[in-house]
């Protein structure tokens, strides 16, 4: 349960003149949150203007981008790393627009191609439909009185043609597609034949201009120039392929070197400014104000002037006594190596705020362990454990990775929980008389009866009687001891949301006090410690069937619960209203919803219950010999195979859900801004080594 | 599970089923809704993911009391 890294505020004044440097040294720090200059936030300053650079910078960088999406260069294109100097010194030598060039020619060929293979297309379509009339593509045009049109149309309209005037027309239909007809007419008569037409769905096309002869000549022709243009195209898209070969390495890391440079450019954006000077408020996480600040003057050669402003408290008073801007301080979330891998868990609901415990550490240990309860078997865990771990080596993205670790973790807890909570590999016991299928791993290896004893010693000594047997040493069945599986997930239900609502008091305590928390929330934790008992001591009498024993040993939680369920609804009637009695039901929900805990273990552990029985019994037993061993080994291997990864879904979902919505529901806030100082990230170009020290000089 | 020839042994376990049945039959009408609007949600924006899960998950806590009834019925009464 640890609070976000406390932060400290900080001004640092130079002039404009050195404002470039200023700008490097910043970055250089890595530690400086910018707090955005708002306009009339001081008198005689005013918002910055971008550096002269920055505007030839995002010209240059918009080619790149565009080029980049032109060719298909994208994130995933495997490129290498350029030396930065070498990058730099291509794009002052204008090695951008050179290859923008380059591509731009390339680009307007296509172009050209693609219209011309449109328009060819056209051309053979029409002269398609052409082709079935019996006239020579000469005869169309050149007449002076007399009009042609030529189209298609759905059905015949010869009789109507007949009838409506005195023309000339060729009618083709053939089996398949439209109907072609061409009509002469005179000039005077081509409105009203085009209207006669247009009641048979007429679509007019036109008849290539100056072509002579035949049309299926004229249209072998075309195909011909079809088939060049196809070819010429073909042979652009080569040109491009090559153009990318040659010139992705170099487009992926000016990309990156420009975007380096637009940013760096537009800082003057966000801070304010006056004729001569600037001035930048920033947040710096206070163990490293004395550091940063040295860094800044040394780095500056003493032109920046640094002041320290503010270490910002976590109390509510302290924000509102402060400027607008000031307000909010950015969350550095500090977890240690274990469970900095979880922040990603917490970040997916929200960033938590600066006033309030980050949950991540709580996160980190609940949920492999609730994950592995569920799971709980030696045969599910090792494969668990390999996954995690090989995810971990190779995974990079965020999403991936938080699921390696939680298969890795969670597959040692429940190698634990299997070894010596449950006792059970693939839904099997190890030791012992009693196993619902009768099957243990000592009867597969044909071992003794209690061969494996020594082991069964470190197993829980829970009694269980068996058809007039004592059992014990042998793990506690999923499907066997329920009641006594139901009870510990409440039992942790209960812990993990006693130290939800403690957090939630720590929280309100910091910020506002004590006697706010106590008001605000003492009500409802003595109230769920109350129900606790209160339940308690009723569940053992109505369910336990102890109900004698109310006068004697349940009395005193029975009594003490009702005590302190009254005075946390009193509480609570006083500040939260009369409603809040209405939420009481709520809790038992949320602790009875950790049930899950023992029913997806049962659920797991019923349908390993099935497949062993099925593979084993009802196959191997019943079938024997070789066929039976090779199809109960199959049935064996699938039944199990799908309840692994079924776990993954179930168990790692479900325990992820408790964290959520029981644990984080109780006091988490979040609406943090995430800490985000000015850095630079290269991952497509990099320093040559000789020249690190040169580093900052040579990023202007 | 002594559930043998006996016509009250019967009546319970079909109470079990019962309160698991249309616990989850309720579950489910309620997730159905969530589940569509989170889906799109997502869509819009991915960052929504843990929020969205939050609500989806909500009326999931009914079919575990279906559940819990039907232990019940089954292993104490």
């Amino acid at each position: 349960m640890s609070l976000p890294e406390s932060m400290s505020r900080i001004v640092v004044a130079g002039t404009k003149a050195h404002m470039d440097e200023a700008i490097e040294v910043l970055y250089g720090a890595e530690a400086v949150h910018l707090i955005d200059h708002t306009v009339d936030a001081d008198e005689g300053f005013s918002i910055g203007s971008p550096r002269e650079f920055s505007s030839k910078a995002s010209e240059r960088l918009l080619k790149v981008r565009s080029m980049e999406k032109e060719l298909g260069i994208n994130k995933h294109t495997k490129t290498p790393s350029l030396p930065v100097e070498k990058v730099k010194s291509r794009i002052l030598s204008n090695s951008v627009e050179s290859v923008e060039d380059e591509v731009m020619r390339v680009l307007d060929r296509r172009n050209d191609l693609n219209q011309r293979i449109a328009a060819l297309n056209t051309k053979k379509n029409n002269l398609e439909i052409l082709q079935m009339l019996p006239l020579d593509l000469q005869l169309y045009g050149g007449y002076e009185s007399i009009a042609v049109i030529v189209g298609t149309v759905a059905e015949d309209p010869s009789e109507a043609l007949i009838k409506a005037m005195d023309v000339e027309f060729f009618v083709a239909t053939m089996k398949k597609g439209p109907t072609a007809v061409a009509v002469f007419m005179r000039n005077r008569d081509r409105d009203k034949t085009v209207s006669t037409l247009s009641a048979f769905g007429f679509s007019e096309i036109q008849v290539p201009a100056g072509s002579t002869g035949s049309p299926a000549e004229a249209l072998k022709a075309t195909e011909t120039e079809i088939a060049n243009a196809e070819a010429g195209l073909a042979k652009v898209e080569e040109e491009l392929a090559a153009i990318k070969e040659r010139h992705q390495a170099f487009l992926r890391a000016s990309d990156e070197d420009l975007s380096i440079t637009v940013e760096k450019g537009e800082v003057p954006l966000r801070i304010a400014t006056s004729e001569y000077s600037f001035v930048i408020d920033a947040w710096v996480p206070t163990k490293m104000v004395e550091q940063v600040k040295e860094k800044l003057e040394k780095d500056s050669e003493g032109r920046m002037y640094v002041e320290f402003q503010e270490t910002r408290g976590r109390k509510d008073a302290e924000t509102e006594a402060v400027e607008k801007r000031f307000k909010t301080a950015p969350t550095r979330m500090k977890n240690g190596r274990y469970s900095t891998g979880y922040e990603y868990a917490t970040k997916l609901v929200d960033v938590p705020k600066y006033q309030e415990i980050d949950p991540t550490i709580l996160i980190a240990i609940f949920l492999p362990m609730f994950f592995g309860f569920m799971v709980g078997d030696v045969g599910y865990a090792i494969p668990f454990i390999i996954l995690g771990a090989y995810g971990l080596k190779v995974a990079k993205g965020r999403d991936w990775r938080i699921i390696a670790r939680v298969l890795f973790f969670g597959g040692i807890w429940s190698f634990l929980f299997g070894l010596l909570f449950y006792g059970e590999c693939l839904g099997m016991h190890f030791t012992g008389t009693y196993s619902p299928t009768g099957i243990t791993w000592e009867h597969i290896f044909g071992m003794e009866e209690g061969a494996l004893g020594a082991f069964s010693a470190v197993l829980p000594d829970f009694i269980h009687y068996e058809g007039g047997h004592i059992v014990s040493h042998v793990g506690v069945g999923k499907l066997v001891e329920i009641p006594l599986l139901l009870k510990l997930s409440v039992y942790i239900g209960v812990v993990h949301l006693m130290i939800g609502y403690i957090c939630s008091f720590i929280n309100l305590n910091m910020r506002h006090g004590f006697k706010h928390a106590f008001m605000e929330q003492g009500g409802w934790i003595l109230a769920f410690v109350g129900l606790v008992m209160f339940c308690y001591a009723l569940a053992n009498a109505l369910i336990g069937g102890n109900m004698g024993d109310l006068t004697t040993v349940y009395m005193v939680p029975f009594a003490v619960g009702i005590v302190l369920l009254a005075a946390g609804c009193g509480i609570n009637i006083k500040s939260h209203g009369g409603m809040s009695i209405m939420e009481l039901p709520g809790i038992v929900g949320n602790i009875l919803s950790y049930t899950r805990l023992a029913a997806i273990g049962m659920s797991k552990a019923g349908m390993a219950l099935a497949f062993n029985y099925i593979a084993f019994i009802m196959i191997y037993d019943s079938m024997g010999g070789v066929l039976g061993l090779i199809l109960g080994f199959a049935v064996f291997l699938i039944g199990h195979l799908m309840i692994f990864f079924l776990a993954i879904l179930s168990a790692g979902l479900h325990s992820l859900r408790l964290q959520y919505v029981e644990l984080m529901a109780k006091f988490f806030v979040g609406g943090g801004k995430e800490y985000a100082p000015l850095k630079v990230t290269r991952k497509k170009t990099h320093y040559e080594p000789l020249n690190t020290e040169n580093k900052t000089k040579a990023e202007v | 599970m002594a559930l043998e020839g006996d016509v009250g042994s019967g009546l319970i376990a079909i109470g079990a089923g019962i309160a698991v049945g249309l616990a989850g039959l309720g579950s489910g009408m309620a997730e159905k809704d969530i589940g569509a609007a989170a889906v799109g949600a997502i869509t819009e924006d991915a960052s929504l993911f843990g929020k969205a899960m939050i609500y989806m998950v909500l009326p999931e806590t009914i079919v575990i009391f279906g559940l819990v009834i039907a232990i019940l019925a089954i292993f104490v009464m």
